[in-house]
């Protein structure tokens, strides 16, 4: 069923005011990695194929080619210089199904869809997978920051009908939850029950930025460059963006050199709690984080420390930022994988929690044990008799 | 007569906050003692769905899918958004469905609703499964424009148009504010920023009115409820539920504890010598920055 119908892996970038995403380049990596270990494997030469969008972009073709792209296929128009939902994934999925650029991309293939597709699990990425996989009739599995290809033999109600069937080449797509705690592997699978037979390819994902490692530029590499000359359906035209404006978020980690976060551990007293924060940021002059829970509102606390702090804008990890203060503080942070990927790269750590086995433990310079609500006042006294205040 | 016809969709899940949430001792869900709600990115969709009732007198209907509890979901959506009709699709076949099946189903239900839609609203994400996929997946099989991430709406009812502001945040750029031009039918996802003004006293009038009829509405949702089954919807059974699934959950496991990457000194909180320590380590990390 599958056979060649189905191949490459296709990625697809992202540009913003001329310059790439950087978690384009971070797909491309991985990309690279696992397509060189998948011809290995299969003895067979599938190809990363980069998909770009935009206006003025073919100066960018050969950085992707450097970065690991076999084959760049690019649409440059000045319609396509800002994104828009529907006129983006209607091209995608064309030069997805494309058989001419398939037949560029490796000749005498029967080419029907790619085998994997990357998008970026961004406010961009994250609509566009989703709309370009319904436009493509198969499956998507979100946020992802692990990924594996191997052949997995299964036996399932739906899609074997119960008997084992092996699955070659399937990409199992790692999701962390929202916990940080668990990882669910997603895997997007044709049915091959006889009862509701269907093809799914492309198998594809959203990738978190930050979590994969571009592969070092080599500018040796050698690759295609392919033009698709895109066609617009009129309506979709009407669609416009009428203006731009740059803004900057009220919380702003860069501009500090201390970081004090606070997560679930407030809980036995939020309101108070989040003041003795406040004062301990406020001595080292810091800017205030969060843990993912926390941005879910879990406790009723006045809506001015509800709206100032629980926010998306200071959540430190995978769905929020990352920080490498000088000095990172975390206050009833647990550290599930999710957090600390947001503030491994702080340059000292210290952590105040009364469970030495929390996981972030192993993540800090310094564990203060104890509960936050006896042990920052001590802090707070002890800063002020040693001196210690960060001016800014 | 109003003029304007909007769909909502949403979700019941797992209520987060403290005293109805509860973890397993590992620090995972444990969904079996968690109370259910209606998830707040639903509610903030609602929200928006309000405003056009209050600005544009707008006819709204809500639809979730789910199990027959969801019809709580509704009531809650009823309240916030003074809803005309209520939609549940709740069918066995429906159980396990994915983001591409669930999808199918909201698209049907929607174009059952009364009136031709002209926006629907979704949340950003469900605060349980998290993918944000149900959403715009719903408005590409509709056919309808996407939009996400919008903070502010208005719509131009003569031009049948919606001017949309949206939020843009990519890795390495700062947030950018969009100001999109649409024609009538879009399909809407809501930024969790997204806050509706009510400015003029005739808009404050407005909103107390339909703010009155909400509570009475949703003390009677019953009244506004319809319940579809996969039969009832006239949905294809190939495109529903696990059948109509492409993705599968293969497993769920513990995230491995990544080897230790710092080696911790470990303080005594109640010893004031051990605090003197903490805070004369932080010093000497903070002067280090002074020297750099």
């Amino acid at each position: 069923m599958s056979g060649n119908n189905y191949q490459h892996l296709y990625v697809i970038m992202e540009v913003q005011d001329d310059k790439l995403v950087p978690v384009s380049l971070e797909m491309l990596g991985e990309a690279r990695k696992l397509m060189d270990s998948f011809n290995k494997k299969y003895q067979s030469n599938e190809k990363v194929v980069a998909i770009l969008l935009g206006h003025n972009i073919k100066e960018v073709c050969n950085t992707l080619i450097e970065y690991g792209a076999d084959v760049v296929v690019y649409a440059d128009s000045p319609e396509l210089k800002d994104y828009r939902n529907n006129i983006y994934t209607k091209i995608i999925s064309r030069i997805a199904q494309d058989e001419k650029i398939a037949s560029h991309v490796s000749p005498s293939s029967k080419f029907k869809k790619p085998r994997y597709m990357f998008f970026a699990a961004d406010n961009i990425g994250r609509h566009l997978s989703s709309t370009a996989l319904v436009a493509l009739d198969s499956g998507l599995a979100s946020d992802i920051n692990k990924l594996e290809i191997s052949d997995i033999t299964l036996t399932h109600q739906h899609k074997t009908d119960g008997k084992p069937i092996m699955y070659e080449k399937t990409l199992e797509m790692y999701r962390p939850d929202f916990s940080g705690f668990l990882w669910t592997t997603i895997l997007c699978l044709d049915n091959k029950n006889p009862k509701i037979e269907r093809d799914y390819h492309p198998q594809a994902c959203s990738i978190i930025p930050g979590v994969f490692e571009p592969i070092t530029q080599d500018k040796g590499r050698k690759g295609q460059i392919i033009e698709y000359v895109p066609t617009f359906d009129q309506n979709d035209l009407r669609v416009k963006v009428l203006s731009r404006q740059v803004i900057k978020s009220e919380v702003d980690f860069d501009s500090y050199k201390t970081v004090v976060s606070f997560g679930r551990g407030i809980k036995d007293a939020p309101e108070q709690n989040i003041k003795l924060v406040e004062q301990l940021a406020k001595m080292l002059n810091a800017e205030i984080g969060i843990s993912l829970p926390i941005s879910k509102k879990p406790f009723g606390v006045s809506e001015n420390t509800s709206s100032k702090y629980m926010i998306s804008d200071r959540v430190i990890g995978t769905s929020g930022r990352k920080i490498s203060p000088m000095l990172y503080v975390a206050i009833g942070i647990s550290g599930a994988m999710q957090h600390v990927v947001g503030m491994q790269d702080s340059r000292f750590v210290v952590a105040i929690n009364p469970d030495e086995n929390s996981p972030i433990k192993d993540e800090c310079d310094v564990f203060i044990r104890g509960r936050m609500e006896d042990v920052i006042p001590k802090l707070v006294e002890a800063m002020k008799e040693q001196s210690l205040a960060v001016s800014t | 007569m109003s003029d304007l016809n909007i769909a909502v969709i949403i979700k019941l899940e797992p209520d987060f906050s403290e005293g109805n949430v509860s973890y397993n001792p590992d620090g995972t869900l444990n969904r079996a003692e968690t109370k259910n709600t209606l998830g707040p990115h639903s509610a903030i969709a609602a929200h928006a769905a309000f405003y056009a009732k209050v600005m544009y007198d707008a006819k709204i209907s809500v639809g979730t899918m789910g199990p027959p509890i969801a019809d709580s979901a509704l009531q809650m959506a009823q309240g916030i958004c003074d809803a005309d009709e209520l939609h549940l699709y709740s069918d066995r076949i429906f159980a396990g469905a994915d983001t591409l099946a669930t999808a199918e189903v909201l698209k049907t239900g929607i174009e059952k609703m009364q009136g031709k839609i002209d926006i629907v609203f979704s949340g950003h994400r469900a605060s349980d499964g998290e993918t944000g996929q149900t959403g715009p997946q719903t408005g590409w099989k509709l056919g309808f424009t996407f939009l996400g991430n919008v903070i502010d709406y208005k719509v131009n009812l003569q031009e049948r148009t919606i001017r949309a502001k949206r939020m843009v945040s990519l890795q390495g750029f700062n947030d950018v504010v969009e100001e999109i031009e649409a024609p009538l039918p879009v399909f809407i996802s809501i930024d969790p920023a997204y806050k509706a003004n009510f400015n003029t006293i005739s808009q404050r009038l407005s909103f107390e009115k339909y703010k009155k009829e909400a509570k009475i509405r949703s003390d009677n949702y019953k009244h506004y409820l319809k319940v579809f089954n996969a039969q009832q919807l006239g949905v294809d059974l190939k495109f529903v539920g696990l059948p109509g699934s492409p993705t599968i959950v293969y497993k769920v496991e513990r995230i491995p504890k990544g080897k230790a990457t710092r080696q911790a000194e470990i303080l005594d909180g109640s010893n004031p010598e051990d605090i003197r320590k903490a805070v004369a380590k932080m010093k000497e990390a903070l002067s280090a920055m002074v020297i750099k």
